[in-house]
């Protein structure tokens, strides 16, 4: 970038979403930077999940823009127009989500062998690198249902990876672990923030939201309400629901 | 010893036992008679011919047709099943009332449909084709049968957590992909055991077809008492019984195996 006044990677803007008469986003605008790093935290319940859900395309805005790279995701209309895009953006879901009924190296190769087309041997070079930097190798031919909850969650990790994605969007993935588990998730995802690809991540842990992110953002009840650097936001919170929130999680 | 063996040995041996207690209770006597009767007419039973110079008639047609019809079936229910989890509602609430029009039908009163419903021929590119009472039965016998299949194959995608249609549309893919690649995988072996049950009872329901003038086991059996008399009826129709519990009690065995099996994969 020769500009030092960058566009971000993905744009909100002023994004609402209603289910039935129940407005789930009520004007959402948030931008992401190339290789950056964001936090959504808030109360459950407060959009913080369908934020994340627009930003790939599987819900659907009512009004508003969002745009990620050179897509504007809300006039993709078909899943099939919306392959390129999902080809850049990748989800990690807070059940894993993995495929039962298939081995983990199957999971990290189905989407780009069967959706982008990509060659198989390519495919399964690029798998067999992504498993050793989530620290799985040997763990190829188990299948889903044998590995502990943390194994299965750097398989999604690694699975998303696979696509090649440009961006990450991470839903409370630790949230549905036991405790011991939740640091070898983390570490991964500390490693990808590190080697700068850019992460969104929706997360209840505060600690590790304050290390790894660039910027902070608290939604309540469909809007958001706060943002800013971790340092400021979690240090000198000006907003009285942010302090309240922070009160009851930290 | 694993249980569904115990039933199965209990059963095969049990059932035939009963029955053959019942028929010695009508017949006191003259059981021994009876039973050379049933033995001599056996090879009439299941082919509808005394030598088995011909094998389409008596049981081994009603295990044809059953076998024919459960084919149709398969290709008819997974269509209609298809339309049932159609994204377009229209074509779901067509679907759904065909679905349960033909579900709801007794039997019976479908095959008695076909009887006067079907053509005697139809002309197909201007050959003329006779449509038999074996193809009558058939067609009436895969009709109910299909609705069956279809509501089966809705039951089992619909058992897939809608978490795997999820994460399979983030990584790109399309619906019906994620139907071929993800759902029908893991819900086909759900399907299984419910599908090998409306089997056994479409197996069951050939004996229906006696009705359409088709050349089954009953129909064989009403020519042989029409000779042998009356007070030989019970010994035949006692028999009948036995030979198609032999066929449809392992059928039941097997499909409570799997489905032990299925569930403790699932757990
Ligand atoms: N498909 C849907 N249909 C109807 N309501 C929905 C749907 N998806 C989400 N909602 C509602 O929208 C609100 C926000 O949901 P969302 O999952 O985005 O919250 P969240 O902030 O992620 O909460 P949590 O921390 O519990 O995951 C909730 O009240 C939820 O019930
Ligand atoms: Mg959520």
């Amino acid at each position: 970038m020769t500009t030092s006044q960058t566009s971000p990677l993905i744009e909100m803007r002023n994004v609402r979403k209603s289910f039935g008469l129940f407005e789930v986003l009520k004007g959402i605008s948030l931008s992401v930077n190339d290789g950056g790093v964001v936090c959504i935290i808030g109360p459950s319940g407060s959009g913080k999940s369908t934020i994340l859900r627009c930003i790939n395309g599987l819900t659907p805005i009512d009004s508003g823009t969002i745009r990620v790279g050179d897509f504007s995701v809300e006039s993709l209309r078909s899943d099939k127009k919306l392959i390129p895009l999902r080809h850049e953006v990748a989800m990690v879901f807070q059940q894993y989500n993995l495929f039962p009924h298939r081995t983990v190296m199957q999971n990290l190769m189905m989407a780009p062998v069967q959706v982008l087309r990509q060659n198989a041997d390519e495919v399964r070079d690029r798998a067999e690198k992504l498993l050793a930097k989530v620290r799985l190798t040997g763990k190829e031919s188990a299948y889903p249902g044998e590995l502990s909850g943390g194994q299965q969650q750097r398989v999604a990790i690694a699975r998303a990876l696979a696509m090649e994605p440009r961006v990450i969007l991470f839903d409370e993935i630790t949230a549905a672990l036991d405790p011991e588990m939740v640091s070898e998730v983390l570490s991964v995802v500390r490693d990808l923030a590190a080697e700068g690809m850019t992460c969104v991540l929706v997360t209840h842990e505060m600690r590790f939201a304050e290390e790894v992110a660039d910027e902070v953002f608290f939604t309540d009840r469909g809007v958001i309400v706060e943002h800013g650097p971790p340092s400021t936001l979690f240090k000198s919170p000006s907003d009285p629901r942010l302090k309240d929130f922070l009160d009851k999680v930290l | 010893m694993n249980s569904e063996l115990r039933t199965f040995l209990l059963g095969i041996v049990g059932v035939p036992l009963c029955l053959l207690g019942l028929f010695a209770a009508v017949y006191g006597d003259n059981t021994g008679a009876m039973l050379g009767l049933m033995a001599e007419r056996t090879p009439t039973l299941l082919t509808g011919s005394p030598d088995i110079t011909s094998l389409d008639g008596g049981f081994l047609a009603n295990i044809a047709m059953s076998i024919i019809a459960m084919a149709i079936a398969a290709v008819g229910g997974v269509i209609l099943g298809v339309g049932l989890i159609a994204e377009f509602s229209i074509v779901r609430h067509v679907s759904d009332v065909v679905m349960n029009v033909l579900r709801n039908s007794p039997w019976l009163v479908v095959l008695y449909a076909m009887l006067y419903l079907l053509p005697f021929e139809v002309e197909i590119f201007g050959v003329y084709v006779t449509i038999s009472p074996f193809i009558k039965s058939v067609i009436g016998l895969s009709l109910p049968v299909a609705a069956n299949i279809a509501e089966i194959f809705r039951g089992g995608i619909q058992a897939i957590p809608s978490a795997q249609w999820e994460s399979a549309r983030s990584l790109g893919y399309r619906r019906l992909q994620i139907l071929r690649h993800i759902i029908l995988p893991q819900a086909l072996p759900l399907m299984i055991p419910n599908l090998m049950t409306i089997y056994a009872m479409l197996f069951i329901g050939t004996s229906l077809v006696v009705v359409t003038g088709a050349s089954d086991i009953l129909s064989a059996a009403k020519v042989i008492i029409a000779t042998t008399g009356s007070e030989t009826a019970s010994g035949f129709y006692i028999y009948i019984l036995f030979l198609f519990f032999l066929f449809a009690f392992p059928i039941a065995i097997l499909t409570r195996c799997l489905e032990r099996r299925i569930g403790s994969v699932s757990l």
